[in-house]
């Protein structure tokens, strides 16, 4: 075992392989607040990649209502279950981390699921955490509640599956930091499945092989965003790249809202996996709970983001997500507009802080009919 | 990584140093008439050759591990005709795994020759530079060959797709949603053979060849699998040994419980058995 420095605990750990971090990592960040589980980014990955033979309950990328949906059911609270209770006061993680409570003679702790746990993907839909009593209120956080939890494979910096293949199978790029799964040399051992926390590797029992999301490597390659993230109507995602922590560039959207703001926050970082894709937690939701899920940093950031109308750089930031189907390496707020630029500087997308409002008259003389809807 | 891969080494050194290899009695690989390959694993040739037991150890060195392997003794025996060698492989297996699904292990056996034959290098799977040939038969591609490989439907009775790529595309367009099947990953399916002809030069090295030679059929009944590995004694692959009738050289072998969920280093496995050819 090498000794690494994950930056998510603030402290070195343990891990099987040198540290050797991408020049850039491919990052995710989703706004819980604002998705409504259309499970359009579902669909869009699924007839992108997975409509094929022995894919058929396969979702690289899924969104499940929590606390009480899972795809595959029960993957998280499975493995916080083996993992046991660990401290999560931060800002160095005093917990054990996956690799330090990996079993005699195993490289990570890990369970590999049922096959039947995949078969229903959407379970607990919109379940909610108990019934609104008669004459209940809303208040942040709310007595009952659920929300939406949108997943993709994280792309690890220290990745569990990578780390479990006896074959090293798995490799992670050095030029973005995705994580692939080469389909020619895996031999179907399904170590990575047992392997990942996140339950985000998949054994195709077609191929007789594992297969897992490819962060959509042909588009990122050409600038462009994920298919998940670019169909996203509720334009709750923005995809792109992170540096590190002793690399922050607070012009690059991704760079800016996880180290600048830490407003979005990885999910359930004490594995020590250091996930690739982050959280803006929902408000509404309990900090007790959202701290096992997202670590320490939770009451901070749902502070900052209902703060977020008073600090235009991060409402600019934010206004990103869902603008352009390119990826934003860099951004600047000037006046009432957020730019977006590529990797030349050059802009890609120019939008405005607050939409302008229209009010029309109520009247429609033209068509000679009253607006329901004027503004 | 280094470090697990000297660790290796040097276990592997150690085992093999330890293991008085040549005092054992050798498996003797009998002669009997006839050319070609030696499949039958219920063929009455069989009776000329004498049984050995091998005792199989759980897999504990490298990681991961599987100290309750199942399999704690094979019963081994050889024939050759002059053309081709042949082991018969048994031991006792109370359920047959062939339907490989996510929590579903395929039964497997493997018998591993040294290619240089009368050097071998370490038992587990070689070293780097002490390479071996390692022949792995699977319950799985037995049972695509017997019976077809398993749809989607056969797996999950219940499947329901509304379509497919390959239904409504051209078989080159269709070919990107096939994953390890579109890039020819020969441990998917659609084998001409039960067997895979493999080498490795340690953990993790492990290679299917281009060229195949390996042959093989394994019967189960009664609790028990027969399973008959067979290679050409003399070929053109410079990954297999060149064997002739008289020769000394040595084998292994390792075993997979799929039942036991055992597959790739969760498995059980002999040091080197001497194995000798007759005239």
């Amino acid at each position: 075992m090498a000794k690494v420095y994950n930056w998510q605990l603030g402290r070195e750990m343990e891990f099987p392989y040198e540290a050797a971090r991408p020049e850039k990592q491919f990052a995710m960040i989703f706004d819980t607040n604002k998705c409504i589980a259309c499970q359009t980014c579902t669909v869009a990955c699924k007839t992108t990649w997975t409509p094929g033979r022995g894919q058929e309950y396969m979702y690289w990328n899924n969104v499940e209502t929590k606390p009480y949906g899972f795809y595959p059911l029960g993957w998280d609270v499975n493995i916080l279950d083996q993992h046991g209770v660990q401290p999560m006061d931060g800002p160095v993680y005093q917990g054990k981390t996956l690799y330090d409570a990996a079993p005699s003679g195993e490289i990570v702790l890990g369970y590999l699921p049922d096959d039947r746990d995949y078969a229903h993907p959407n379970i607990g839909e919109d379940d909610c955490t108990g019934l609104m009593p008669q004459g209940a209120h809303f208040t942040l956080p709310h007595m009952q509640w659920m929300f939406y939890l949108p997943r993709i494979c994280n792309h690890c910096t220290y990745a569990a599956c990578l780390s479990a293949c006896p074959r090293q199978s798995i490799y992670k790029r050095r030029e973005d930091g995705i994580v692939l799964l080469d389909q020619s040399r895996c031999r179907g051992y399904r170590e990575c499945v047992r392997a990942c926390p996140y339950k985000k590797v998949y054994f195709n029992a077609q191929t007789r092989v594992s297969e897992k999301c490819i962060g959509c490597y042909p588009a990122v390659e050409g600038g462009r965003q994920t298919q998940c993230t670019i169909t996203c109507i509720g334009k709750i995602r923005i995809q792109g790249f992170l540096g590190a922590p002793d690399r922050v560039d607070p012009d690059n959207p991704l760079d800016y809202l996880v180290f600048v703001k830490k407003l979005a926050l990885p999910l359930y970082p004490q594995f020590g996996l250091e996930p690739n894709t982050y959280y803006i937690p929902p408000i509404h939701v309990p900090p007790a709970y959202l701290r096992q899920m997202f670590g320490w940093g939770v009451e901070q950031a749902i502070a900052t983001y209902k703060g977020a109308r008073e600090d235009r750089k991060l409402l600019g930031a934010l206004t990103l997500f869902g603008a352009t189907p390119e990826i934003s390496r860099y951004f600047r707020v000037d006046g009432d507009w957020v730019t977006g630029y590529d990797a030349k500087q050059s802009e890609i997308v120019r939008v405005p802080l607050k939409e302008p409002t229209i009010v029309r008259q109520l009247y429609d003389i033209k068509h000679k009919a009253y607006r329901t809807n004027i503004t | 990584m280094r470090h697990r891969h000297v660790a290796t080494i040097l276990m592997g050194a150690l085992l093999a140093l330890t293991a008085p290899v040549a005092a054992q009695t050798p498996i003797t690989a009998v002669r009997i008439g006839g050319a070609g390959p030696i499949t039958d694993p219920l063929a009455p040739a069989w009776a000329k050759a004498r049984p050995l037991k091998v005792a199989m150890l759980p897999q504990t060195v490298a990681l991961p591990r599987k100290p309750d392997a199942a399999v704690k003794e094979l019963t081994v025996r050889a024939l050759h005709n002059g053309g081709w060698i042949a082991v018969l492989i048994e031991w006792k297996d109370a359920t047959l795994s062939d339907r490989i699904v996510l929590d579903n292990f395929g039964d497997q056996v493997a018998v591993q020759l040294p290619v240089q034959k009368t050097a071998p290098p370490s038992p587990m799977m070689g070293n780097p530079g002490g390479r071996v040939n390692i022949m792995q038969w699977r319950a799985a591609f037995q049972r695509d060959l017997e019976k077809g490989p398993p749809t989607v439907r056969d797996l999950y009775p219940n499947a329901w797709a509304d379509v497919y790529p390959d239904e409504v595309m051209s078989a080159s367009d269709a070919r990107p949603y096939t994953g390890a099947l579109g890039v020819e990953n020969p441990i998917s399916r659609g084998r001409a053979s039960a067997v895979l002809d493999q080498m490795a030069e340690g953990w993790g090295s492990m290679t299917v060849k281009p060229d195949q030679h390996a042959l093989g059929k394994g019967v189960w009944k009664d609790g028990t699998w027969r399973v008959v590995i067979t290679r050409p004694m003399v070929s053109d692959d410079a990954n297999a040994p060149q064997l002739l009738a008289g020769d000394r050289t040595f084998a292994a072998f390792a075993v997979w419980e799929g039942g036991n969920r055992e597959v790739g280093s969760r498995k059980a496995w002999s040091a080197w058995v001497p194995l000798t050819l007759s005239r």
